[in-house]
């Protein structure tokens, strides 16, 4: 694993052993987090995984080339955002994928050129480069916010990750827009409601029990915190606003659980956790950036505080 | 008669700096954006300090001091904005309005008590 690099999760739908550990192998060295799941447990494995890159998936998977087409095609209605890359069989070529799974298999390769693997993730999953210090600053940034924000708990972040799902993790969730020079999109921050209220409750209070407006109040600030970070380290003074007027619609669907920001673009994820040692609580924040509207990697910069600049976060600096 | 204004769209910080300030009993109203606190400064006289965030609907915090000093007429109010900005632009806009002081988030009560007792006269 490149541990500069985001990673990327993907489900592997794979019955053959052999190909099984060569697929792992795979993963390992292109920073992928390999999902194995057996038929039995698909369903189950897709809806507590809402955060995939992509999927894999044998030619046989299930027994027969039927029963594998079939799967793809359940997946894909299911869940259309996600790439499924099909590994034929090792005497198949390219024109060997039914017609049938044109429109739900986006690429085929054998296990004798994982090369062309290789070329698949880097056009569906890894198709966006980020600077490594705009990934890592995130990182540090959030978990400063964190820090200070839940002074009594530990926050911990997994390593980012790239994803093409568009499913909302939790039943809440914040959105602002980023706005800057090299990049337009937005953030969200998601989370579950009740590991949140539980949080709140047994912080003291004198305010009776928490409702979800003080979790939207808390969310709401923790969100405006880490844009306010964001911002002055990555987009600096109006010179470094875009002024561009172009929007596009979001959508939001509540029963499928489901946002888009108009572009099948991945999106760049990172998960908190933050675990109240007392308790042995653990609330999970799920982070995710979509430069939906632009992406100029090449613009990217990095704003130091000013040379002389002593005053810190939290003091008074008194005009 | 509240001597401090609190002006936060955001509850989670009105609660956390009203709260730390009561608790070290100071009298503290709060208002939940710019146009709030131009009306609850207009119908109370007696406060002396405004502590306000710079990013809020309806009015932000700078536009709420410029109106504070131009159409209420008020110079003599002290004005600490608490915010997550740090642009120097925002700041030069912040003084050319009148802003005493700039405190970018997280708000830490203890370092800033002191001061905030004797803008409040």
């Amino acid at each position: 694993m490149n541990e500069n690099k985001p990673v990327s999760k993907v489900l592997v739908l794979e019955d053959c052993p052999a190909h099984v550990e060569t697929i792992r192998q795979f993963c390992d060295e292109n920073n992928l987090i390999g999902v194995k799941v057996a038929k039995s447990r698909l369903a189950s494995a897709l809806r507590s995984n809402f955060d995939l890159g992509a999927i894999f998936v044998s030619g046989s998977y299930g027994g027969s080339s039927e029963e594998s087409a079939a799967i793809a095609r359940k997946i894909h209605a299911a869940r259309p955002e996600l790439p499924i890359i099909m590994r034929r069989g090792t005497d198949a070529g390219p024109g060997d994928v039914p017609a049938a799974l044109d429109a739900v298999v986006c690429g085929s390769y054998v296990a004798s050129d994982m090369a062309s693997l290789r070329k698949l993730i880097d056009e569906y999953i890894f198709n966006r480069e980020y600077p490594n210090a705009l990934v890592r600053g995130i990182a540090e940034l959030t978990s400063a916010v964190l820090a200070n924000l839940f002074s009594d708990m530990d926050v911990a972040v997994d390593a980012p990750c790239i994803v093409r799902d568009r499913i909302i993790f939790g039943e809440v969730f914040s959105l602002i827009p980023l706005e800057s020079t090299w990049c337009r999109g937005y953030m969200m921050i998601q989370a579950e409601e009740e590991p949140i209220l539980d949080l709140l409750n047994r912080r003291e209070t004198s305010q009776g029990a928490a409702d979800f407006r003080d979790l939207n109040s808390l969310l709401g600030e923790l969100t405006n915190l880490i844009w306010g970070a964001f911002k002055n380290r990555y987009v600096g003074d109006a010179d470094g606003l875009s002024h561009s007027q172009v929007q596009v619609p979001l959508l939001i669907n509540h029963k499928q659980k489901y946002i888009s920001f108009g572009s099948e673009s991945p999106h760049l994820c990172f998960t908190y956790r933050l675990k109240d040692e007392q308790s042995g609580r653990t609330v999970k924040l799920h982070q995710r950036f979509a430069f939906s509207l632009s992406w100029s990697p090449e613009d990217f910069q990095e704003f130091e505080q000013a040379a002389g600049a002593t005053i810190g976060a939290g003091e008074l600096d008194l005009f | 008669m509240s001597k401090i204004l609190v002006v936060d769209d955001s509850s989670t910080v009105r609660d956390e700096v009203a709260g730390f300030l009561r608790k070290n009993g100071l009298d503290v109203d709060t208002a939940v954006d710019g146009k709030d606190g131009l009306t609850k400064l207009k119908g109370s006289p007696g406060i002396k300090l405004v502590i306000s965030d710079v990013n809020m609907p309806n009015m932000d915090g700078l536009t709420m001091v410029e109106k504070i000093r131009g159409e209420l007429g008020n110079s003599t109010v002290n004005v600490i904005m608490l915010t997550t900005e740090s642009s120097p632009a925002m700041k030069e806009r912040g003084k050319a309005a009148g802003v005493k002081g700039w405190i970018v988030k997280p708000f830490k009560g203890e370092a800033v008590l002191e001061t905030f007792r004797k803008l409040a006269g």
